[in-house]
């Protein structure tokens, strides 16, 4: 096995996740790294979010962490040999108003990792352009579809039951483009 | 009104305010339901972390509103109106009416 300083993301979350699964413990990756993992790292996130998907006490995680060599500081956990933070936001596991209908798993070097699909980080990124019309995360989403397959039909009818079926029609070309 | 769903009268309140108000802040949120501001704070980080409400810093001052990326927001926002809608006429009104309009520096009224 690795050291955590010799991982790369996708197998530091794969052997996080891993952990998680040995311990009958669901969480599943989401956020900001989801989109560094699904464009080969065209954005860097310095975090990974795992969703807290069934609201497992806070101390039941903890153990997990410490017993992989993280400490907890300020509601994150960090190790020496990594740069990345590892939060557990708390569940649903949600994009907007939807629950997340599908799992992927990805088999690592180092663990098979839990995470969000690429359609369902698209969307993910897009609640933050609809609810706060923040620019960096509608990138994010281009970005990923740039990289992956997507569902196009998925995130209208999604974003319809948002409410945000103009501002979809408005972005729509954006996601269409290929690299 | 929902305190034995939200297991705290605080709460309530901060949820209430924030219905009313879309965002507010702890100081503001204690002033105007009395309450002590350490409690409503407590809350306040209680309920971010739950994923309920999130924050952003302006100056100083910590501006909390509802999270819109929370998946049961609608849903939850139908029971507190409907829990508002049996406060006293002069507390929803209280709460519903606040100044938006900006006011003028230094101005004395």
């Amino acid at each position: 096995m690795k050291s955590i300083s010799e991982m790369t993301r996708l197998e530091l979350a794969g052997f996080i996740s891993s952990a998680f699964q040995k311990a009958d413990i669901d969480v599943v990756l989401s956020g900001g790294s989801c989109v560094s993992i699904y464009s080969d790292e065209q954005y860097v996130s310095m975090d990974l979010n795992f969703v807290n998907a069934m609201f497992t006490k806070r101390n039941r995680i903890k153990s997990v962490m410490e017993s992989l060599g993280f400490k907890e500081e300020n509601r994150y956990f960090c190790h020496l040999d990594t740069n990345l933070l590892i939060e557990f936001p708390p569940g649903p596991l949600g994009v907007g108003e939807e629950p997340v209908k599908q799992v992927d798993e990805i088999k690592t070097k180092t663990g098979i990792l839990r995470i969000i699909s690429p359609t369902d980080c698209v969307k993910d990124r897009l609640t933050w352009y609809y609810h706060d019309g923040d620019i960096e995360c509608l990138r994010q989403a281009i970005l990923v579809t740039k990289h992956n397959a997507i569902n196009l039909k998925e995130i209208e009818r999604w974003s319809k039951g948002e409410g945000e079926i103009e501002q979809f029609k408005q972005i729509r070309r954006k996601l269409e483009k290929k690299a | 009104m929902i305190e034995p769903i939200l297991g705290s009268k605080n709460a309530e309140r901060v949820l209430l305010y924030l219905l009313a108000r879309n965002q507010g802040y702890t100081r503001e949120i204690a002033r105007f339901w009395g309450a002590d501001p350490d409690s409503v704070q407590k809350q306040l980080v209680r309920l971010e972390r739950g994923g309920i409400l999130d924050s952003k810093s302006a100056g100083k001052t910590r501006i909390y509103r509802f999270n819109p990326r929370y998946s049961f927001l609608k849903e939850f926002k139908a029971l507190l109106n409907k829990a508002l809608s049996f406060y006293p006429q002069g507390d929803q009104e209280n709460l519903l009416v606040v100044r938006r309009r900006p006011r003028r520096k230094d101005k004395p009224l």
